[in-house]
Protein backbone atom coordinates (compact mmCIF):
# COMPACT_ATOMS: atom_id res chain seq x y z
CA UNK A 1 0.00 0.00 0.00
CA UNK A 2 1.46 3.35 -1.07
CA UNK A 3 1.42 5.81 1.83
CA UNK A 4 1.85 8.83 -0.47
CA UNK A 5 -1.25 7.81 -2.39
CA UNK A 6 -3.27 7.40 0.82
CA UNK A 7 -2.15 10.93 1.81
CA UNK A 8 -3.43 12.36 -1.45
CA UNK A 9 -6.81 10.64 -1.08
CA UNK A 10 -7.18 11.74 2.54
CA UNK A 11 -6.44 15.35 1.53
CA UNK A 12 -9.15 15.06 -1.12
CA UNK A 13 -11.61 13.48 1.34
CA UNK A 14 -11.05 16.52 3.58
CA UNK A 15 -12.48 18.49 0.63
CA UNK A 16 -15.50 16.17 0.58
CA UNK A 17 -14.42 14.39 -2.58
CA UNK A 18 -16.63 11.31 -2.82
CA UNK A 19 -14.51 9.72 -5.57
CA UNK A 20 -11.32 9.94 -3.51
CA UNK A 21 -13.29 8.54 -0.54
CA UNK A 22 -14.23 5.53 -2.65
CA UNK A 23 -10.60 4.99 -3.69
CA UNK A 24 -9.47 5.28 -0.07
CA UNK A 25 -12.16 2.81 0.99
CA UNK A 26 -11.26 0.31 -1.73
CA UNK A 27 -7.55 0.45 -0.90
CA UNK A 28 -7.76 0.29 2.89
CA UNK A 29 -11.00 -1.48 3.82
CA UNK A 30 -9.78 -5.10 3.37
CA UNK A 31 -6.98 -4.52 5.91
CA UNK A 32 -9.17 -2.51 8.29
CA UNK A 33 -12.06 -4.97 8.01
CA UNK A 34 -9.71 -7.92 8.55
CA UNK A 35 -8.48 -6.23 11.72
CA UNK A 36 -12.01 -5.49 13.01
CA UNK A 37 -12.95 -9.09 12.25
CA UNK A 38 -10.07 -10.42 14.40
CA UNK A 39 -11.26 -8.23 17.28
CA UNK A 40 -14.98 -8.95 17.03
CA UNK A 41 -14.92 -12.37 15.30
CA UNK A 42 -18.41 -11.81 13.78
CA UNK A 43 -18.78 -10.34 10.29
CA UNK A 44 -21.89 -8.28 11.05
CA UNK A 45 -20.23 -6.65 14.09
CA UNK A 46 -17.03 -5.95 12.15
CA UNK A 47 -19.05 -4.45 9.28
CA UNK A 48 -20.93 -2.20 11.70
CA UNK A 49 -17.59 -0.98 13.06
CA UNK A 50 -16.15 -0.51 9.56
CA UNK A 51 -19.14 1.59 8.53
CA UNK A 52 -18.98 3.78 11.67
CA UNK A 53 -15.23 4.18 11.22
CA UNK A 54 -15.56 5.40 7.64
CA UNK A 55 -18.29 7.86 8.65
CA UNK A 56 -15.75 9.13 11.18
CA UNK A 57 -12.98 9.25 8.53
CA UNK A 58 -15.24 11.22 6.15
CA UNK A 59 -16.19 13.71 8.87
CA UNK A 60 -12.73 14.13 10.37
CA UNK A 61 -10.33 13.89 7.41
CA UNK A 62 -9.92 17.68 7.69
CA UNK A 63 -8.35 17.36 11.12
CA UNK A 64 -5.94 14.61 10.07
CA UNK A 65 -2.34 15.80 10.56
CA UNK A 66 0.18 14.05 8.31
CA UNK A 67 3.08 15.13 10.52
CA UNK A 68 1.64 13.17 13.46
CA UNK A 69 0.55 9.86 11.99
CA UNK A 70 0.73 7.84 8.79
CA UNK A 71 -2.69 7.53 7.09
CA UNK A 72 -3.04 3.82 7.97
CA UNK A 73 -2.06 4.50 11.60
CA UNK A 74 -4.69 7.23 11.82
CA UNK A 75 -7.43 5.09 10.28
CA UNK A 76 -6.44 2.01 12.30
CA UNK A 77 -6.70 4.05 15.52
CA UNK A 78 -10.27 4.98 14.59
CA UNK A 79 -11.22 1.37 13.79
CA UNK A 80 -9.59 0.00 16.95
CA UNK A 81 -11.32 2.55 19.21
CA UNK A 82 -14.71 1.83 17.60
CA UNK A 83 -14.20 -1.93 17.81
CA UNK A 84 -13.15 -1.76 21.47
CA UNK A 85 -16.17 0.44 22.28
CA UNK A 86 -18.44 -2.22 20.82
CA UNK A 87 -16.48 -4.99 22.54
CA UNK A 88 -17.04 -3.31 25.90
CA UNK A 89 -20.74 -2.84 25.18
CA UNK A 90 -20.91 -6.58 24.48
CA UNK A 91 -19.09 -7.12 27.77
CA UNK A 92 -16.26 -8.87 25.90
CA UNK A 93 -18.60 -11.72 25.06
CA UNK A 94 -16.75 -12.77 21.89
CA UNK A 95 -14.51 -15.65 20.98
CA UNK A 96 -10.79 -15.07 21.38
CA UNK A 97 -8.56 -16.80 18.92
CA UNK A 98 -4.87 -16.93 19.78
CA UNK A 99 -3.88 -16.78 16.09
CA UNK A 100 -4.27 -13.10 15.43
CA UNK A 101 -1.80 -12.93 12.57
CA UNK A 102 -2.28 -14.10 9.04
CA UNK A 103 -0.53 -17.39 8.31
CA UNK A 104 1.66 -15.74 5.69
CA UNK A 105 2.79 -13.10 8.21
CA UNK A 106 3.43 -15.77 10.87
CA UNK A 107 5.60 -17.75 8.46
CA UNK A 108 7.51 -14.64 7.47
CA UNK A 109 8.13 -13.79 11.15
CA UNK A 110 9.42 -17.29 11.82
CA UNK A 111 11.64 -17.44 8.72
CA UNK A 112 15.38 -17.14 9.13
CA UNK A 113 15.88 -14.56 6.40
CA UNK A 114 14.12 -11.21 5.83
CA UNK A 115 12.98 -11.91 2.25
CA UNK A 116 9.45 -13.16 3.08
CA UNK A 117 8.74 -10.01 5.14
CA UNK A 118 9.70 -7.77 2.22
CA UNK A 119 7.26 -9.54 -0.07
CA UNK A 120 4.23 -9.13 2.24
CA UNK A 121 1.46 -6.72 1.22
CA UNK A 122 2.11 -4.26 4.04
CA UNK A 123 2.86 -0.55 4.47
CA UNK A 124 6.51 0.34 5.15
CA UNK A 125 5.64 0.98 8.82
CA UNK A 126 4.18 -2.51 9.17
CA UNK A 127 7.20 -4.07 7.46
CA UNK A 128 9.50 -2.29 9.92
CA UNK A 129 7.43 -3.63 12.80
CA UNK A 130 7.50 -7.13 11.28
CA UNK A 131 11.29 -7.03 10.98
CA UNK A 132 11.53 -6.18 14.70
CA UNK A 133 8.79 -8.63 15.70
CA UNK A 134 10.74 -11.38 13.98
CA UNK A 135 13.51 -10.90 16.56
CA UNK A 136 11.16 -11.48 19.51
CA UNK A 137 10.26 -14.86 20.91
CA UNK A 138 6.99 -16.27 19.62
CA UNK A 139 5.32 -16.34 23.03
CA UNK A 140 6.29 -12.73 23.75
CA UNK A 141 4.77 -11.73 20.41
CA UNK A 142 1.63 -13.66 21.24
CA UNK A 143 1.25 -11.94 24.62
CA UNK A 144 1.51 -8.52 22.97
CA UNK A 145 -0.85 -9.43 20.15
CA UNK A 146 -3.49 -10.75 22.59
CA UNK A 147 -3.44 -7.46 24.51
CA UNK A 148 -3.41 -5.36 21.33
CA UNK A 149 -6.17 -7.20 19.48
CA UNK A 150 -8.53 -8.11 22.27
CA UNK A 151 -8.32 -5.25 24.75
CA UNK A 152 -6.95 -7.60 27.42
CA UNK A 153 -5.24 -6.64 30.68
CA UNK A 154 -2.07 -8.37 31.93
CA UNK A 155 -4.13 -10.77 34.02
CA UNK A 156 -6.51 -11.55 31.14
CA UNK A 157 -3.57 -12.26 28.82
CA UNK A 158 -2.10 -14.51 31.55
CA UNK A 159 -5.41 -16.36 31.81
CA UNK A 160 -5.58 -16.85 28.03
CA UNK A 161 -2.02 -18.14 27.86
CA UNK A 162 -2.30 -20.15 31.10
CA UNK A 163 0.76 -18.46 32.54
CA UNK A 164 1.48 -16.55 35.77
CA UNK A 165 0.68 -12.84 35.49
CA UNK A 166 4.21 -11.82 36.52
CA UNK A 167 5.63 -13.71 33.55
CA UNK A 168 3.26 -12.04 31.10
CA UNK A 169 3.98 -8.60 32.55
CA UNK A 170 7.72 -9.12 32.18
CA UNK A 171 7.42 -10.49 28.65
CA UNK A 172 5.30 -7.57 27.48
CA UNK A 173 7.58 -5.02 29.12
CA UNK A 174 10.70 -6.58 27.59
CA UNK A 175 8.99 -7.01 24.23
CA UNK A 176 8.05 -3.32 24.12
CA UNK A 177 11.60 -2.30 25.13
CA UNK A 178 13.13 -4.46 22.41
CA UNK A 179 10.69 -3.15 19.80
CA UNK A 180 11.55 0.43 20.63
CA UNK A 181 15.30 -0.19 20.38
CA UNK A 182 14.91 -2.13 17.16
CA UNK A 183 12.56 0.38 15.48
CA UNK A 184 14.73 3.37 16.35
CA UNK A 185 17.73 1.53 14.89
CA UNK A 186 15.82 0.89 11.68
CA UNK A 187 14.80 4.55 11.53
CA UNK A 188 18.33 5.86 11.90
CA UNK A 189 19.76 3.26 9.52
CA UNK B 1 3.86 11.30 41.48
CA UNK B 2 6.07 13.20 39.09
CA UNK B 3 7.04 11.33 35.94
CA UNK B 4 8.58 14.25 34.07
CA UNK B 5 12.15 13.44 35.09
CA UNK B 6 11.68 9.68 34.63
CA UNK B 7 12.09 9.02 30.90
CA UNK B 8 12.11 5.21 31.28
CA UNK B 9 8.84 5.26 33.17
CA UNK B 10 7.33 7.64 30.60
CA UNK B 11 8.29 5.24 27.82
CA UNK B 12 6.85 2.25 29.65
CA UNK B 13 3.57 4.00 30.50
CA UNK B 14 3.11 5.42 26.98
CA UNK B 15 3.79 2.01 25.41
CA UNK B 16 1.40 0.14 27.70
CA UNK B 17 -1.20 2.90 27.29
CA UNK B 18 -1.18 2.38 23.51
CA UNK B 19 -0.98 -1.42 23.77
CA UNK B 20 -3.94 -1.29 26.19
CA UNK B 21 -2.42 -3.02 29.21
CA UNK B 22 -2.31 0.19 31.29
CA UNK B 23 -5.52 -0.12 33.29
CA UNK B 24 -7.72 1.38 35.99
CA UNK B 25 -6.35 4.18 38.15
CA UNK B 26 -2.96 4.12 36.44
CA UNK B 27 -4.62 4.69 33.04
CA UNK B 28 -6.78 7.53 34.35
CA UNK B 29 -3.76 9.23 35.97
CA UNK B 30 -1.83 8.85 32.72
CA UNK B 31 -4.69 10.42 30.75
CA UNK B 32 -4.73 13.38 33.14
CA UNK B 33 -0.99 13.98 32.56
CA UNK B 34 -1.47 13.49 28.85
CA UNK B 35 -3.89 16.41 28.59
CA UNK B 36 -1.24 18.99 29.51
CA UNK B 37 2.09 17.28 28.83
CA UNK B 38 3.27 17.91 25.25
CA UNK B 39 6.33 15.59 25.33
CA UNK B 40 4.16 12.81 26.74
CA UNK B 41 1.66 13.36 23.89
CA UNK B 42 4.53 13.01 21.41
CA UNK B 43 5.61 9.79 23.08
CA UNK B 44 2.08 8.38 22.72
CA UNK B 45 2.03 9.45 19.05
CA UNK B 46 5.34 7.63 18.54
CA UNK B 47 4.04 4.48 20.18
CA UNK B 48 0.90 4.61 18.06
CA UNK B 49 3.16 4.77 15.02
CA UNK B 50 5.14 1.82 16.39
CA UNK B 51 2.30 -0.50 17.41
CA UNK B 52 -0.79 0.30 15.31
CA UNK B 53 0.74 -1.27 12.17
CA UNK B 54 0.32 -4.59 14.04
CA UNK B 55 -3.28 -4.38 12.79
CA UNK B 56 -1.99 -5.07 9.28
CA UNK B 57 -0.71 -8.49 10.40
CA UNK B 58 -4.24 -9.86 10.50
CA UNK B 59 -5.62 -11.55 7.42
CA UNK B 60 -7.25 -9.10 5.04
CA UNK B 61 -10.96 -9.69 4.45
CA UNK B 62 -13.44 -8.23 1.99
CA UNK B 63 -16.45 -6.53 3.64
CA UNK B 64 -19.79 -7.09 1.91
CA UNK B 65 -20.91 -4.55 -0.70
CA UNK B 66 -23.63 -3.43 1.73
CA UNK B 67 -21.12 -1.50 3.82
CA UNK B 68 -20.23 0.85 0.99
CA UNK B 69 -23.88 1.17 -0.04
CA UNK B 70 -24.80 2.15 3.51
CA UNK B 71 -22.00 4.74 3.55
CA UNK B 72 -23.17 6.20 0.23
CA UNK B 73 -26.64 6.58 1.62
CA UNK B 74 -25.72 7.89 5.07
CA UNK B 75 -23.23 10.46 3.80
CA UNK B 76 -25.23 11.32 0.67
CA UNK B 77 -22.13 10.68 -1.42
CA UNK B 78 -23.90 10.65 -4.78
CA UNK B 79 -25.06 14.21 -4.29
CA UNK B 80 -21.58 15.27 -3.15
CA UNK B 81 -20.18 13.65 -6.27
CA UNK B 82 -22.56 15.59 -8.51
CA UNK B 83 -21.71 18.84 -6.73
CA UNK B 84 -18.03 18.18 -7.23
CA UNK B 85 -18.47 17.39 -10.89
CA UNK B 86 -19.10 21.09 -11.55
CA UNK B 87 -15.57 22.00 -10.54
CA UNK B 88 -13.76 18.74 -10.84
CA UNK B 89 -10.39 19.69 -9.48
CA UNK B 90 -9.85 16.18 -8.22
CA UNK B 91 -10.73 13.99 -11.13
CA UNK B 92 -7.09 13.88 -12.11
CA UNK B 93 -5.82 12.69 -8.73
CA UNK B 94 -8.59 10.18 -8.46
CA UNK B 95 -7.88 8.56 -11.75
CA UNK B 96 -4.16 8.38 -11.42
CA UNK B 97 -4.01 5.03 -9.70
CA UNK B 98 -6.16 3.50 -12.40
CA UNK B 99 -4.08 4.90 -15.18
CA UNK B 100 -1.84 1.90 -15.53
CA UNK B 101 -1.93 1.78 -19.29
CA UNK B 102 0.00 5.02 -19.23
CA UNK B 103 2.98 3.31 -17.67
CA UNK B 104 3.23 0.86 -20.47
CA UNK B 105 3.04 3.70 -23.00
CA UNK B 106 5.79 5.73 -21.40
CA UNK B 107 8.53 3.45 -22.71
CA UNK B 108 10.40 3.56 -19.43
CA UNK B 109 13.97 2.36 -19.17
CA UNK B 110 14.32 -1.21 -18.05
CA UNK B 111 14.57 -1.73 -14.30
CA UNK B 112 18.19 -2.78 -14.57
CA UNK B 113 19.16 0.33 -16.54
CA UNK B 114 17.32 2.54 -14.07
CA UNK B 115 19.11 0.90 -11.14
CA UNK B 116 22.49 1.51 -12.73
CA UNK B 117 21.57 5.18 -13.14
CA UNK B 118 20.45 5.44 -9.52
CA UNK B 119 23.69 3.94 -8.25
CA UNK B 120 25.66 6.26 -10.53
CA UNK B 121 23.78 9.22 -9.12
CA UNK B 122 24.23 8.05 -5.55
CA UNK B 123 27.96 7.45 -5.93
CA UNK B 124 28.32 10.88 -7.52
CA UNK B 125 26.46 12.51 -4.66
CA UNK B 126 28.80 11.00 -2.11
CA UNK B 127 31.69 13.15 -3.28
CA UNK B 128 29.56 16.29 -3.18
CA UNK B 129 29.40 18.30 0.06
CA UNK B 130 26.37 17.63 2.24
CA UNK B 131 23.41 19.95 1.68
CA UNK B 132 23.42 22.83 4.15
CA UNK B 133 20.65 22.95 6.75
CA UNK B 134 17.57 24.86 5.64
CA UNK B 135 17.53 23.37 2.16
CA UNK B 136 15.04 20.95 0.73
CA UNK B 137 15.10 17.73 -1.21
CA UNK B 138 12.64 15.28 -2.79
CA UNK B 139 13.15 11.97 -4.54
CA UNK B 140 10.40 11.48 -7.09
CA UNK B 141 9.50 7.85 -7.77
CA UNK B 142 7.12 6.12 -10.09
CA UNK B 143 4.28 3.80 -9.06
CA UNK B 144 6.77 0.95 -8.72
CA UNK B 145 8.83 2.96 -6.22
CA UNK B 146 11.55 3.35 -8.85
CA UNK B 147 13.37 6.69 -8.33
CA UNK B 148 13.07 8.83 -11.47
CA UNK B 149 14.22 12.30 -10.42
CA UNK B 150 15.85 14.12 -7.52
CA UNK B 151 14.74 17.69 -6.80
CA UNK B 152 16.77 19.89 -4.47
CA UNK B 153 15.83 23.39 -3.30
CA UNK B 154 18.41 26.02 -2.44
CA UNK B 155 16.68 28.57 -0.18
CA UNK B 156 19.52 31.15 -0.54
CA UNK B 157 19.62 31.18 -4.32
CA UNK B 158 15.88 30.52 -4.55
CA UNK B 159 16.58 27.79 -7.03
CA UNK B 160 15.24 24.31 -7.69
CA UNK B 161 17.57 21.80 -9.32
CA UNK B 162 15.87 18.83 -10.97
CA UNK B 163 18.09 15.88 -11.93
CA UNK B 164 16.57 13.07 -13.90
CA UNK B 165 17.99 9.86 -12.49
CA UNK B 166 16.29 7.80 -15.16
CA UNK B 167 15.90 9.50 -18.52
CA UNK B 168 12.30 9.44 -19.76
CA UNK B 169 11.23 8.86 -23.34
CA UNK B 170 8.10 10.86 -23.95
CA UNK B 171 6.18 11.53 -27.12
CA UNK B 172 7.18 14.64 -29.11
CA UNK B 173 3.83 16.31 -28.43
CA UNK B 174 4.10 15.94 -24.63
CA UNK B 175 5.86 17.80 -21.79
CA UNK B 176 6.61 16.93 -18.17
CA UNK B 177 5.38 19.50 -15.63
CA UNK B 178 6.40 19.78 -11.95
CA UNK B 179 3.77 20.66 -9.30
CA UNK B 180 3.74 21.53 -5.60
CA UNK B 181 0.82 19.74 -3.90
CA UNK B 182 -0.61 21.17 -0.67
CA UNK B 183 -2.31 19.41 2.20
CA UNK B 184 -5.62 21.04 1.32
CA UNK B 185 -5.39 19.57 -2.16
CA UNK B 186 -4.44 22.77 -4.00
CA UNK B 187 -1.66 22.46 -6.55
CA UNK B 188 0.67 25.02 -8.14
CA UNK B 189 2.83 24.60 -11.21
CA UNK B 190 6.57 25.02 -10.72
CA UNK B 191 7.41 24.78 -14.41
CA UNK B 192 8.32 22.29 -17.09
CA UNK B 193 11.10 19.75 -16.57
CA UNK B 194 13.32 18.07 -19.13
CA UNK B 195 12.97 14.36 -19.83
CA UNK B 196 16.66 13.85 -19.08
CA UNK B 197 19.68 15.65 -17.62
CA UNK B 198 19.60 18.49 -15.12
CA UNK B 199 17.54 21.66 -15.24
CA UNK B 200 16.98 24.52 -12.81
CA UNK B 201 13.76 26.39 -12.05
CA UNK B 202 13.07 29.34 -9.76
CA UNK B 203 12.02 28.29 -6.26
CA UNK B 204 8.93 30.25 -5.13
CA UNK B 205 9.02 31.56 -1.56
CA UNK B 206 5.96 29.57 -0.55
CA UNK B 207 7.92 26.37 -0.93
CA UNK B 208 9.91 27.13 2.22
CA UNK B 209 7.38 29.32 4.04
CA UNK B 210 4.74 26.68 4.46
CA UNK B 211 4.72 22.95 4.22
CA UNK B 212 4.62 21.61 0.67
CA UNK B 213 3.99 17.97 1.48
CA UNK B 214 4.40 16.60 -2.00
CA UNK B 215 5.99 17.27 -5.37
CA UNK B 216 4.54 15.56 -8.41
CA UNK B 217 5.34 15.47 -12.12
CA UNK B 218 2.51 15.08 -14.62
CA UNK B 219 2.48 14.29 -18.30
CA UNK B 220 0.98 17.28 -20.11
CA UNK B 221 0.46 18.45 -23.69
CA UNK B 222 3.53 20.12 -25.21
CA UNK B 223 4.15 23.39 -23.33
CA UNK B 224 2.34 22.35 -20.14
CA UNK B 225 -1.18 22.26 -18.80
CA UNK B 226 -1.80 25.96 -19.50
CA UNK B 227 -3.40 26.47 -16.08
CA UNK B 228 -0.86 26.95 -13.24
CA UNK B 229 -3.37 25.62 -10.71
CA UNK B 230 -4.68 22.62 -12.59
CA UNK B 231 -2.85 19.71 -14.19
CA UNK B 232 -4.61 17.86 -17.00
CA UNK B 233 -2.57 14.66 -17.29
CA UNK B 234 -1.70 11.74 -15.01
CA UNK B 235 0.99 11.83 -12.32
CA UNK B 236 4.06 9.97 -13.55
CA UNK B 237 6.27 10.35 -10.50
CA UNK B 238 6.03 11.99 -7.09
CA UNK B 239 7.76 12.30 -3.73
CA UNK B 240 7.73 14.11 -0.38
CA UNK B 241 9.37 17.54 -0.11
CA UNK B 242 11.62 17.37 2.92
CA UNK B 243 13.76 19.88 4.77
CA UNK B 244 17.37 18.70 5.08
Amino acid sequence: MDTGQLHIWLAAVANKDAGAFRSLYDASSPKLFGFALRILSKRELAEEVLQESFVNIWNNAGSYQPSLAAPMTWMTTIVRNRAFDLLRRLDHDVEIDADNFDMEVMNALEANDPTPIESLQLTQDAKALARCFARLEGLHRQAMALAFYHDLSHSEVAEQMKLPMGTVKTWIRRGLDKLRTCLSKLESA
Amino acid sequence: MNIQDKPDLQQKLAAEYVLGTLRGGARRRFETWLRSDRPLQQLVTQWQGNLLPMAEFSKAAQPSAGVWQALEKRLDLNRTQRANAVEDRWAFWRNLHEDLSFWRGLGMFSTAAALVLVSLLLSKQQVEPALPVGNYVATLSDDKAQPIAVVSGDTKRRQLVIRMVAAQHIAADKSLELWAVYKDGKVRSLGLVASQGIITLPMPEYMSEQATPLLAVTLEPKGGSGNPEKPTGPIVFKGSWLQT
